[in-house]
Order: C-alpha cells, then sequence, then structure tokens
C-alpha cells in the first residue's frame, strides 16, 4: 500500500492554508447569520502565520511538523477556534511522532485522536452542529475503507463533509458562540462544517479527484 | 492615559527583563516564552507553575521563588499566555519528582493550560492540574463556568510552594493545593476601571459615585453595581458574603488577607483590615495571621478584595515557612 510522505503532508498543508485564506470573508459571513462574525477571520489570521513559516517549520518527522502547526493555532488563531484546531492538530502531530511517512492507519487514528482531543477541549456532542459533526462521519467512512485508494476516500469523505453541511443545516447549535441565539441558528449552516468540506473539496480539485458537490455552500 | 509605557506592545517584556535585572541571582527570564524561573531548580523536589495574563502583577512572575513558585509565564495584559509558552514552562522546570500547574479557574487560561499539560505528558513529563476558584461573588461570569480564581491564589502558592520545599510528593502537593481552595474564599470590589497599555482605554466605566460589587481582576462584573458608602460599611458587605460562604464560624483560626487591587494606597487596606479584624472577633474566629497589601492587582484600579483561609496546624506551618519572591520589602 502507498504510503503519505511528509512532503505531501506540507503540500497538503499549504493547500489548505490557501482555501482558508481565500474563504476569509466568506466563513465570516456566514459565521455572521449565527455566530459573531469572527470565524473566517480568526481562522485566516492563524493560518496566514502557517503558511508563512511552512517552509522553515521542522520537518524531521510529521509529528514535528504538526505540533508546530498546532502552537500556531493556539496563539494565533482567535476566539475559542484557537484551541479546537490547535488540539486537532496536537493530537494527530502526537501519533505521528517520529514518522517520516504515514500509512492509511495512520491517517485514521491521527484523525481519531484529534476528534477525541477536541471532544474533550469543547465538550461538544453529536448533533450539537460543530465541526465535529463532519469529522465524525469522515472518519467512520475512512475506517470502513481500506485506504488502497487514496484518491477514492478522498472522495468518500468529501461527500460526508458536503451531506454534514446540509444535515446539520437546520438544526439549532448547541456550541459556541452561535448556541446564545437559539432559534436563529436555525437554517443557517454551520461555519465550521462549511470549512471542513471547503477545505477537503479544495483538496479534491488539487489533487485532481472528480467530485461533484451537492451543498449550495460548495456551489459557488 | 499617563502611564510609564514605551512601546505599548512592548510592556509585557520590558516588565519581565525589569525583574529579572532586580533578582538576577535568584530569578531567570526566558523572554522568548514570556517566563520567569528560579535559577536553582531542585530536581528532586516538586514544581509549581503558574501562569495568566499580565496585569496581576506580583502574581504570577513576581512570586517566583524558594518555597513559592518554581516558574511562572505571562501572556499580554488580561489575556491567558499561549499554548507554548504554557508547554515552555513546564518544561523549564521539569523534575523527577513531578510538576503542579496552578491555575486560576478562567476558561483561556484552563484551554492553554490543558493543552500544555497534554504536550508534557506526552513528552513523559510527570504533571498534575489544579484549578483555584475562590471568588465567592457570582457561580460563573464573562470569561468563566463556574466560580473565578483571583486573590486566594496566593495561599494555594505560598502552601503548596512550602510543602514541596519540605519533600513533599506530587500528590502530597496537589492534596495541599486541594485543601487550601476548599477552604480558602475571597471577594472584591472596585471604585475605578483600569486601562491596559495596549488598549489605551478604560476596561468599564464606573461614576464617581459608584462601586462594583464583587469586581473580577480584569473588571468583568460582579454582584451588583452599588452607590459607593463608608470604607466601614463596604468592608461588611465583603466580609458577610466571604465569612457566609464556606461558612467561617466560631472557633476557628483563620488567615485575613485585604489584597488592593493595584491603586489603592497601602493607609486604605488598612483602614480596611481594621474593620475585617474587628468582624472576625466577632464572629468568633482568631485571626493567626494577616496579610495586608496588594497580592493579585488589576493594573491601577482602585479596589480591595478580602480573603480568608480557614487554617489547620499543618497549613498554618506552611504559611509560616521562609519564602522568597521578587517582591521585597527589606
Amino acid at each position: 500500500m502507498s504510503t503519505i510522505s511528509i512532503d505531501q503532508v506540507e503540500k497538503t498543508i499549504d493547500i489548505t492554508c490557501d482555501t482558508v485564506i481565500r474563504n476569509e470573508k466568506y466563513f465570516s459571513d456566514l459565521d455572521g447569520l449565527a455566530g459573531d462574525g469572527d470565524f473566517g477571520t480568526s481562522l485566516a489570521t492563524g493560518f496566514k502565520v502557517i503558511k508563512k513559516e511552512l517552509p522553515e517549520i521542522d520537518k524531521s518527522a510529521v509529528g514535528a511538523m504538526l505540533l508546530k502547526i498546532s502552537m500556531i493555532c493556539s496563539k494565533h488563531v482567535g476566539g475559542s477556534s484557537g484551541p479546537i484546531w490547535g488540539t486537532g492538530f496536537m493530537r494527530a502531530g502526537m501519533v505521528a511522532k517520529g514518522l517520516e511517512e504515514l500509512t492509511y492507519q495512520n491517517l485514521v487514528d491521527m484523525l481519531g485522536s484529534a476528534i477525541e482531543g477536541i471532544v474533550a477541549r469543547g465538550g461538544a456532542q453529536r448533533g450539537d452542529k460543530t465541526l465535529l459533526d463532519a469529522l465524525w462521519p469522515i472518519h467512520d467512512k475512512m475506517q470502513e475503507m481500506d485506504g488502497s485508494d487514496l484518491g477514492a476516500v478522498l472522495a468518500a469523505i468529501t461527500a460526508e463533509a458536503d451531506k454534514a453541511i446540509d444535515e446539520t443545516r437546520t438544526l439549532v447549535a448547541h456550541r459556541g458562540r452561535a448556541s446564545q441565539v437559539g432559534q436563529r441558528s436555525a437554517d443557517t449552516p454551520d461555519p465550521g462544517i462549511v470549512g471542513i468540506a471547503t477545505i477537503l473539496y479544495d483538496w479534491c480539485k488539487a489533487y485532481g479527484v472528480d467530485y461533484s458537490p451537492n451543498a449550495k455552500e460548495l456551489n459557488r | 492615559m499617563k502611564k510609564f509605557v514605551n512601546d505599548p506592545e512592548n510592556f509585557v517584556p520590558d516588565f519581565m527583563a525589569g525583574i529579572a535585572a532586580a533578582n538576577p541571582d535568584l530569578l531567570e527570564a526566558i523572554p522568548e516564552h514570556q517566563l520567569i524561573k528560579r535559577r536553582n531548580v531542585d530536581a528532586s523536589k516538586v514544581a509549581i507553575v503558574q501562569g495568566s495574563g499580565s496585569g496581576h502583577e506580583p502574581a504570577h512572575v513576581m512570586a517566583v521563588g524558594p518555597g513559592m513558585l518554581t516558574a511562572a509565564c505571562q501572556g499580554p495584559v488580561f489575556a491567558a499566555p499561549p499554548v507554548d509558552a504554557c508547554y515552555e514552562t513546564i518544561k523549564s522546570v521539569a523534575t523527577d519528582a513531578g510538576v503542579l500547574v496552578l491555575v486560576n479557574n478562567y476558561q483561556g487560561d484552563r484551554m492553554a493550560w490543558d493543552m500544555a499539560t497534554e504536550l508534557a505528558e506526552a513528552e513523559g513529563i510527570k504533571v498534575k492540574q489544579f484549578h483555584i476558584n475562590d471568588d465567592v461573588a457570582v457561580q460563573d461570569s464573562l470569561y468563566t463556568v463556574g466560580r473565578r480564581g483571583v486573590a486566594g491564589n496566593f495561599f494555594v502558592m505560598k502552601a503548596c510552594g512550602a510543602a514541596s520545599e519540605n519533600g513533599a510528593s506530587l500528590d502530597e502537593v496537589l492534596a495541599i493545593a486541594e485543601k487550601v481552595n476548599n477552604n480558602v474564599r475571597t471577594m472584591g470590589v472596585a471604585l475605578t476601571s483600569c486601562i491596559p497599555p495596549a488598549k489605551g482605554d478604560p476596561i468599564f466605566e464606573i461614576g464617581d459615585d459608584e462601586m462594583e460589587v464583587g469586581v473580577g481582576i480584569h473588571g468583568e462584573p460582579g454582584r451588583e453595581r452599588a452607590k459607593i458608602t463608608s470604607a466601614d460599611e463596604i468592608t461588611e458587605t465583603l466580609y458577610e458574603a466571604v465569612q457566609t460562604d464556606l461558612p467561617f464560624e466560631s472557633g476557628d483560626r483563620v488567615a485575613l488577607m485585604i489584597n488592593g487591587l493595584g491603586g489603592t494606597p497601602p493607609a486604605e487596606l488598612y483602614v480596611i483590615y481594621n474593620k475585617a479584624a474587628q468582624l472576625a472577633a466577632e464572629t468568633g474566629l482568631t485571626v493567626a495571621r494577616n496579610y495586608v497589601g496588594e497580592y493579585c492587582t488589576s493594573l491601577e484600579m482602585a479596589g480591595a478584595s478580602l480573603t480568608m483561609l480557614k487554617l489547620d496546624d499543618e497549613l498554618e506551618k506552611l504559611l509560616a515557612a521562609p519564602a522568597e519572591t521578587a517582591t521585597r520589602i527589606f
């Protein structure tokens, strides 16, 4: 089975930075519908630093690189997104400690550990309308697949995130700032879930994986 | 705004450099991680660390020294230190005996220290965390779920620092932290607001004839905005809130602290102490130790807090043990 090199991880993070930076205003506007409208800016502020520092970051192992990114997130991403994304990268980095390349199983374990950490940090549960409602089905799907075709995995998990946008659209948020506006959060998509889906869809485009999105937030 | 500030962005590094310069034999500053640590860390003893936003001095970087904290880091004024600073602080003093992280209960501080503790554990460092929540004013607040950690943190640091010097294990020091926190209560009052140098404006508005009863150490609202009354009446309000909360009962031996919030002169603090000591005597308490001065401040805010700690023989000995910090009178 093919493995994922540290260069590929770096390239994918760089693509992610571009996605987050390009969507700064859009993510903030989405957040403004029910939250405090800072999600896009908070995230982009941190990912601009990641983009800038990425070439110089310690790349002796995937773990070291992700831990450094975690530190940048927790320092430069504002609001509650900082500790949430920082914890995700930190937990993934701990699983990848010392690894110079990743197997598919490593990836599955990294995501599993990141999810556990984010749950512990923020206390969200299924259906609370947070980015975890995208990450859980993605992790489930990855566990079902054998990873022999990474392109197929990417298409399948992008579909899960895409589906999560519409499935959670009408839910009332129970966590984060959006939880304080109650019913106003119904009928607006969660910006964290849209963020995950947008990142994955951009990975598809960058790696030449065919995917036709359903949610209107991905068909802009 | 009139302040002794160069570039407001450099306010925190500037004062930290000053602390290190004034205590070259005792302390070492590591500016890139906004931390101050003791020069001679004994590997056989539990290291005690703390860290929060700046603006509360002498908590916490000025509370580093033998018998107190082993290291502390600072965030910007009133903002939690970043995770990497917290992690480096733990790492810089990681001993075989372990590290106890004391965190005043504020969301931002807790998240930063949670991540740092997790990272340190993954590195094989023996570390435990304890949350201090002594403020009786409000149950939840602007920046907390649960009660806030305020001036009572001094007693936790002092008792844990002394226990560590006595060679107590990590679990034993943690048990001391729990005991102090379970028996310490605080409430504060603000007469004025304060101005973080980088912000340049007061953090809240308050009228000339008003006071904020139960104020937090970042100016967060407390129980009520009231018309200012006499010192004795204000002291009664603070004392009653603190005394009835634990409650402190006739026959108890206590430590009584009147803490200035930064802009109140010592003489006024003694006016408050005088009344508080009378009230304690009326309740039948014996004030075995007293503390009047600045321990946990909010920049130049005029105001004070009243803290009481119920003592037993063990805590009384730990509080009486010698200690040395960056702040000295002699």
